[in-house]
C-alpha cells in the first residue's frame, strides 16, 4: 500500500481507488508527521478523492483553520474557499491537511513558524526550504502526491530544491489568488509541488485561468500544459545567465555544469546570457516586497478577526498590543522595513529607486528572451543547511532567494526540477525561467532533463524508518 | 542607512507595532544592516525607467453582488455585539 505514494499522482490514481488512496495519505501523515512537522492541521474526515492535496496554511479553506503560521490567526477559519481550492475540489481532489510556513510566507527556512520549523526529510537537523517548507517536506516524504504552496521571493521553488521535488512557480496571474492570504500582491502567485513535472503541469491545468474573484487574474487562455511533455529540447536555446554563475562555488557549480551536459545531450543550444542587474534582485526584492506587507498586513488590527490583545484599554492599543503579541520577530522586521520604505522622506530612496531598478530588470530578461527560449541557473546557491544556522543573520537568509526572487520581480514563470545531490546526500536543483504565459514551454524543458536524469525517483529514507 | 532607537520607534508607531525597548534596539540594528545592503540599488543607472508596474491592474464592472454571511464574520469577530464589532470608546479617554 505504501507504494502508491511511492508513485508520480498521474500513475498512482491508476492503480488505487480514491479512498484507498486518501487513507494511505493519512496513514503516512499520521506515522512520519510528529518528526517532520510538515502539517499544522489534518482533515482526518478528509472526503476520498482522486488527488489528495496538501494546501500551504495561507490558502483558506472552510474544512481546515488558516493560520498562516501565526499566533494572530491562531483560531482562524474561513467563512470561504480559496479559487485554486473550490476548483481542485470540483476535479475530484481531497485536502488532506494544511501544511507550516515561515509565518505569512515571510522566510526561507520554515523556522519562522509560530508552531515550530519543519524538518527537511532528507536530515532532521537541516531547514527544508521555506516558507512553502511544509508542503514540499510532505511531497518529498511521500505523505501527499502533491501540494499547494505559494511564492513572493521563491517559495515554492527553493523549498522544492531543498527536498528534491519540482516546484513551480506560474506566470504572475496565471492562478488565482482569491483566497490566498495576500503578502505582496505585486510579487504574490500559488505555486504547486509535486514529485513529476507531469504532475505539475496536470494541476496547473486544473487550477489555472481567470477568475471574476481575482482581478489581476489574466484573460490569457488555458493551456495544454502536458502537450509537449514527450517533445524533447533538441534545438531550443537555453541562455546561463552569466552573472548568476559568477556567484556559484564548488558542487553546485560541477552539479550545474552537468545539467548543461544534460540539455546539450538532447541537442539543446546553450549559451551564455546577461541579465546584469540580477545581483540586485534581493535588494529589491526586500523593499517592494516589504512595502506592500506592510500595508497588506495592517487588516491584521485585533478588530475584526485574530487575536486581539487583552490588555489593550484604548482603540490604538488595541491596534498596537495585538500586533505586538500577534506578530513574530521576522514578520515585524518586514512590516518595519517596509514602512520605513514608504515612510515620507525615503519613499524616492528606496520605494521609488527599487520599482525603477525592477523596471530595468524586466527590461533585461525581456531582452534574454529575444535571444533565448530558457533562462537557466541553480534553483539556489546551496543545499539544505542546518536548522539555526541563518537566524540570527536575516540578511544571509535572505540571499537564498538570489535566484528565484528574480522570476517574481519579472513576473515569469519558473520551475525547480531536482539535479542530482552534493557529497552529504542533501538534493540539488537547476531552475528554469522561461517568458511569461510560456509554462507550456518550460514544461517541455523540464520533462526532458527530468526523464534523462530520473533524480526524482530517489526518495529520503525518514527518521521515523530509520529506528 | 543608519536607524537609531529614536527612528525604530517613530517606524513602530506608524505601522501601530508596540516594541519594547529592547526589542527597538535590535530592530534599529537588524534594519541597518539590510538598509546597508540595499543601499547597493544606489549605484545602479535607471535613467529612461520608471516606477510605475508592468501593466495596470484591470478593475471589475461595479456590480453589487452577495457578500459573505454576516454569521460567518461573526464566528471570527473577537468581540461582537447586535451585529457589530465591539471596540473600547474611541472618544474621551478611558
Amino acid at each position: 500500500m505504501s507504494d502508491v505514494l511511492e508513485l508520480p499522482w498521474t500513475e498512482a490514481r491508476e492503480e488505487v481507488s480514491p479512498r484507498e488512496y486518501v487513507d494511505a495519505c493519512l496513514r503516512a501523515i499520521g506515522t512520519h508527521n510528529r518528526s517532520l512537522n510538515a502539517f499544522l492541521s489534518v482533515n482526518d474526515v478528509a472526503p476520498e478523492g482522486s488527488l489528495p492535496i496538501a494546501v500551504k496554511d495561507n490558502i483558506v479553506t472552510t474544512d481546515l483553520p488558516t493560520t498562516c503560521a501565526s499566533a494572530i490567526l491562531r483560531n482562524f477559519r474561513s467563512p470561504f474557499d480559496a479559487t485554486a481550492i473550490a476548483r481542485l475540489r470540483a476535479r475530484g481532489a481531497s485536502i488532506v491537511g494544511k501544511t507550516n510556513l515561515d509565518e505569512f510566507a515571510m522566510g526561507s527556512s520554515t523556522e519562522h513558524s509560530a508552531f515550530g520549523p519543519t524538518r527537511n526529510p532528507w536530515d532532521p537537523t537541516r531547514v527544508p526550504g521555506g516558507s512553502s517548507g511544509g508542503s514540499t517536506a510532505a511531497v518529498a516524504a511521500r505523505l501527499v502526491p502533491a501540494a499547494l504552496g505559494s511564492e513572493t521571493g521563491g517559495s515554492v521553488r527553493q523549498p522544492a530544491a531543498l527536498c528534491g521535488i519540482v516546484g513551480l512557480k506560474p506566470t504572475y496571474g496565471r492562478i488565482s489568488r482569491n483566497g490566498l492570504v495576500a503578502f505582496a500582491s505585486s510579487l504574490d502567485q500559488i505555486g504547486i509541488a509535486t514529485k513529476t513535472v507531469r504532475d505539475c503541469a496536470e494541476i496547473l491545468g486544473i487550477i489555472a485561468g481567470h477568475d471574476p474573484y481575482d482581478s489581476t487574474s489574466s484573460t490569457e487562455p488555458v493551456d495544454d500544459y502536458a502537450a509537449d511533455l514527450a517533445s524533447g529540447v533538441k534545438g531550443l536555446r537555453f541562455g546561463i545567465v552569466r552573472e548568476a554563475l559568477a556567484q556559484l562555488t564548488g558542487e553546485v557549480r560541477a552539479n550545474f555544469d552537468a545539467a548543461v551536459a544534460v540539455l546539450r545531450g538532447g541537442g539543446a543550444i546553450v549559451e551564455e546570457a546577461s541579465v546584469p542587474s540580477i545581483g540586485s534582485a534581493v535588494a529589491i526584492y526586500y523593499i517592494v516586497a516589504n512595502a506592500e506587507a506592510s500595508a497588506n498586513l495592517s487588516r491584521f488590527d485585533g478588530i475584526r478577526y485574530g487575536y486581539r490583545s487583552e490588555r489593550a484599554r484604548t482603540l490604538d492599543a488595541v491596534y498596537a498590543e495585538s500586533r505586538g503579541d500577534g506578530f513574530g520577530p521576522e514578520v515585524k522586521r518586514r512590516i518595519m522595513l517596509g514602512t520605513f520604505a514608504l515612510s515620507s522622506g525615503y519613499y524616492d530612496a528606496y520605494y521609488s529607486r527599487a520599482q525603477r531598478v525592477r523596471a530595468k530588470l524586466r527590461h533585461e530578461f525581456a531582452e534574454a528572451f529575444r535571444a533565448f527560449d530558457f533562462l537557466i541557473t541553480p534553483t539556489t546557491p546551496e543545499s539544505a543547511f542546518p536548522i539555526g544556522a541563518k537566524t540570527d543573520d536575516p540578511l544571509s537568509m535572505y540571499l537564498n532567494d538570489i535566484f528565484t526572487a528574480p522570476a517574481n520581480l519579472v513576473g515569469i514563470p519558473a520551475i525547480a526540477v531536482p539535479s542530482g545531490f552534493d557529497r552529504a546526500g542533501l538534493p540539488l536543483s537547476l531552475q528554469f525561467m522561461a517568458t511569461h504565459f510560456a509554462e507550456r514551454a518550460l514544461f517541455r524543458a523540464a520533462a526532458f532533463y527530468e526523464r534523462e536524469t530520473h533524480y526524482w525517483r530517489r526518495a529520503p529514507m525518514l527518521q521515523s524508518e530509520r529506528a | 542607512m543608519n536607524i537609531d532607537r529614536n527612528e525604530a520607534r517613530r517606524i513602530a508607531a506608524l505601522a501601530h507595532l508596540e516594541l519594547d525597548e529592547p526589542a527597538l534596539d535590535r530592530m534599529a540594528a537588524e534594519m541597518t544592516k539590510i538598509l546597508t545592503y540595499i543601499d547597493q540599488l544606489r549605484e545602479i543607472d535607471t535613467t529612461g525607467f520608471d516606477e510605475r508596474a508592468a501593466t495596470e491592474t484591470p478593475l471589475r464592472d461595479d456590480h453589487p453582488r452577495p457578500s459573505t454571511e454576516r454569521d460567518a464574520v461573526a464566528a471570527n469577530a473577537p468581540a461582537w455585539r447586535d451585529g457589530f464589532f465591539v471596540v473600547p470608546k474611541v472618544i474621551g479617554g478611558e
